[in-house]
């Protein structure tokens, strides 16, 4: 009798658990993959803590999105795509309304269970490229930009205007040897091919991140014109160390927009200046989202940055709350469009691929200047909201030049192209045939 | 024919038409390998005493360096700093031994790997917690390490030898001969070495197995500070250090799992080995980025012929 009554009241708790977590769904569930530890974990904890402190404000501050609470939960990957993979099934088990896979390896993984999952993966700049053709991947996103965009603006920037002028010259590319750092080669290949000039790829492993002196002795060598760097974790750090030592020229030497990272170049301080990177995003603590943040965040003690060295200020930091922002409007508009504040995978779904964040909608959510206009459609997930060029100046990064946009017509083609050929090779595959774009 | 070439001829020949940059790959194959010599001591001082393969030496590096630079950050003085973060690693040493180790006295040796295993997980979520996942700046100019370099233009070439390089390879013989010393000369390093023969015989002679494994952990501790000031200050202070560990691997696999003069060659001469396949054959027929792979290849080939690795113990059983 003792055991049935037992049983009884285990079973009782156990349905006022359930019954309790049916009532805890009235949440956002938009969780993040992120990496706090590992090689990686200084350019990802950075970014995620700008990521969570943004979804901790608006739960300060508005209650959350429309009245309803965001559950912005961590599942630790190690940037390893095994364990990427485990976190997504458990997102996925979870009712994760969208999942941010924080790799392009993980991405790449993951990438055809969306259609059959029929969860929005959110990889803000990160990415398999062709995930702009939003027709082909109807539940992938990519905005505000995409690598190819990013490799495009480069090298435009770097031919003064017009790659054309690259004519001759040498390119090497310095990239982690990885699935992220691959990404934008095919686009690299391309332009070398059209313009005429050398491009030299040379990959760092993941064990030599910190041990870079044969790929600077092969700069040293080669005497490229340029070095493009596509490095994430303490590559970046280890290659501006390097180039430091082997004195070569930084106003020659440009990183994608994870190269604009601040505790990378305050170890090399002064003898970093001119060293530049292409970001999407540019630091500025004054403006109100980022003063929202430090009043109900950072000063309410609910933030977990290190504010002793300045993370609040850095490039990663306002990149990752920049992510957040995107994120939240699409759930906004998911919620405007369904008429409701609890939305479902769906309708957020709809919500990032119809975002329309021009100048005047950037200020109202406090980001001006932080970031360019982006707006995507059925057929666009990217968005393409451009980049500035930054530089280091021994102590900060400055913006150097005006909002950079991509060659669409060199981009556009090579996305419909690649997409295809993904589709293809892994038939069947579903696309979004609503899409009239 | 061209192939041929390529690999035979062309390698050599790049070598001689540009002697100031062969000696530029010569001694950053130094640098690297007397790094990974370092690593690899850690791995041997604790194998040699208690059979065990410390899998945690590559996060005992990271944790080190960032007690340092942490302490530092903190407002210690960096020459105040250094013995601090020493009595840390006895602190952590001991609390191994105690936690860890002495509830698994007997217990075959792949479960005391598996307690590594565990340790460097601790570490690592420890580690983050407290110092956090940021790259940080190694005190190099703090603790009086000179940051300038020499020039030299041999051959009519050029040469650049960084300032904290030479410390690195200057402190790390200064390490190697000090424990050599202490292995060989004192009365504690007899003991480490009778533990590491014979465990029952060091026993029943009075050698106390807990005060043994809490020395050599703490000198592993040492060697790991040593290497995390030297590797911190190439490239910043993270937890990618960590990674740099499992290029140690193949140094014990050449050298040997015991002897210290093994890791010290090994390191060093797959160091120099990698680094000049990496440039003059990588790069132009591989597409480079051999060095994460040339120094498991070259090991196993050692291995065909010398199991033993080339400095370790023939063991011979009696069955």
């Amino acid at each position: 009798m003792k055991k049935l009554i037992a049983n009884v009241l285990l079973s009782a708790t156990i349905l006022a658990g359930l019954s309790l977590s049916a009532v805890a769904q009235d949440t956002l569930k938009l969780p993040n993959m992120s990496y706090r530890t590992g090689p990686f974990a200084a350019t990802g904890t950075p970014h995620q803590n700008g990521q969570l402190d943004y979804m901790t404000m608006l739960n300060e501050r508005d209650g959350g999105i429309n009245g309803v609470k965001i559950a912005f939960d961590e599942c630790e990957t190690g940037y390893n795509t095994e364990k990427g993979v485990e976190c997504y099934e458990r997102l996925k088990s979870e009712g994760a309304l969208v999942t941010q896979p924080w790799s392009t390896g993980i991405t790449l993984q993951v990438l055809p269970r969306t259609n059959v999952d029929e969860i929005p993966m959110f990889g803000p700049s990160y990415g398999f490229s062709a995930m702009q053709d939003g027709k082909t991947f109807k539940w992938a996103f990519n905005a505000p930009t995409s690598y190819w965009d990013g490799a495009s603006m480069i090298m435009t920037a770097l031919g003064d205007g017009d790659v054309a002028n690259l004519n001759g010259k040498k390119i090497a590319f310095l990239h982690l040897d990885h699935p992220y750092g691959k990404e934008p080669i095919p686009l690299f290949e391309k332009l070398a091919a059209e313009h005429g000039f050398t491009f030299l790829p040379i990959p760092v492993g993941l064990t030599e991140m910190q041990n870079q002196s044969a790929q600077w002795l092969q700069i040293r060598r080669e005497r490229p014109d340029y070095v493009v760097m596509w490095g994430w974790g303490a590559m970046n750090a280890g290659a501006v160390t390097e180039a430091v030592k082997t004195r070569y020229p930084m106003d020659q030497f440009v990183s994608v927009w994870w190269g604009a990272h601040n505790p990378d170049l305050k170890l090399v301080g002064a003898d970093g200046k001119g060293y530049r990177a292409l970001s999407w995003n540019f630091t500025d603590s004054e403006a109100p989202v980022m003063q929202d943040i430090k009043k109900h965040v950072v000063d309410a003690g609910k933030s977990q940055i290190d504010q002793a060295s300045g993370e609040f200020d850095s490039m990663a930091y306002q990149r990752g709350v920049l992510m957040s922002v995107i994120l939240a409007e699409a759930v906004r508009v998911a919620q405007d469009h369904a008429g409701t504040p609890n939305i479902n995978q769906e309708q957020l779904r709809w919500g990032l691929e119809n975002l329309n964040m021009d100048d005047a909608r950037l200020a109202e959510l406090g980001v001006e200047g932080m970031m360019g206009p982006l707006k995507t459609t059925c057929a666009n997930h990217t968005g393409n909201a451009g980049a500035w060029m930054v530089e280091w100046d021994g102590e900060k990064f400055e913006k150097v030049s005006e909002l950079l946009s991509a060659d669409r017509a060199l981009i556009d083609p090579l996305v419909e192209e690649e997409a295809a050929k993904y589709a293809a090779a892994n038939a069947p595959w579903p696309t979004n045939e609503e899409c009239s774009m | 024919m061209d192939f041929l070439h390529s690999i035979l001829i062309k390698p050599f020949a790049d070598m001689a038409t540009a002697p100031d940059f062969l000696l530029q790959v010569l001694w950053e194959g130094t640098v690297s390998g007397t790094l990974y010599a370092l690593i690899a001591l850690g791995f041997v001082l604790i194998f040699k005493s208690s059979r065990i393969f410390n899998f945690a030496q590559g996060i005992m590096v990271v944790f080190a360096a960032l007690t340092l630079v942490g302490l530092h950050e903190n407002g210690v003085p960096a020459l105040l700093a250094v013995p601090m973060t020493l009595a840390v690693m006895y602190v952590l040493a001991m609390s191994i031994e105690r936690v860890v180790l002495r509830p698994l006295v007997n217990q075959p040796d792949i479960i005391l790997f598996m307690a590594t295993i565990g340790i460097t997980l601790f570490l690592i979520g420890f580690g983050e917690i407290i110092f956090g996942g940021e790259n940080k700046r190694m005190i190099t100019e703090e603790l009086m390490i000179p940051t300038g370099s020499f020039e030299f233009e041999p051959f009519g070439g050029f040469l650049l030898i960084e300032q904290k390089d030479v410390t690195a390879v200057v402190g790390a013989v200064i390490l190697v001969l000090a424990l050599l010393m202490f292995l060989n000369k004192s009365k504690m390093g007899r003991a480490i070495r009778a533990l590491g023969d014979d465990h029952q015989a060091a026993l029943s002679v009075g050698i106390s197995l807990s005060t043994i494994w809490v020395l050599v952990w703490f000198i592993a501790g040492v060697v790991a500070l040593v290497t995390g000031i030297a590797w911190g200050a190439r490239a910043g202070v993270s937890f990618a250090l960590e990674v740099i560990a499992y290029k140690a691997l193949p140094v014990l696999m050449l050298g040997g799992l015991e002897s210290v003069s093994g890791a010290i060659i090994g390191g060093l001469l797959i160091g120099i080995l990698e680094k000049l396949f990496e440039i003059y054959w990588g790069q132009p027929l591989l597409g480079g980025n051999t060095e994460t792979w040339f120094a498991y290849v070259f090991a196993l080939f050692v291995l065909l012929f010398r199991p033993q690795g080339l400095f370790g113990e023939k063991i011979i059983e009696r069955v």
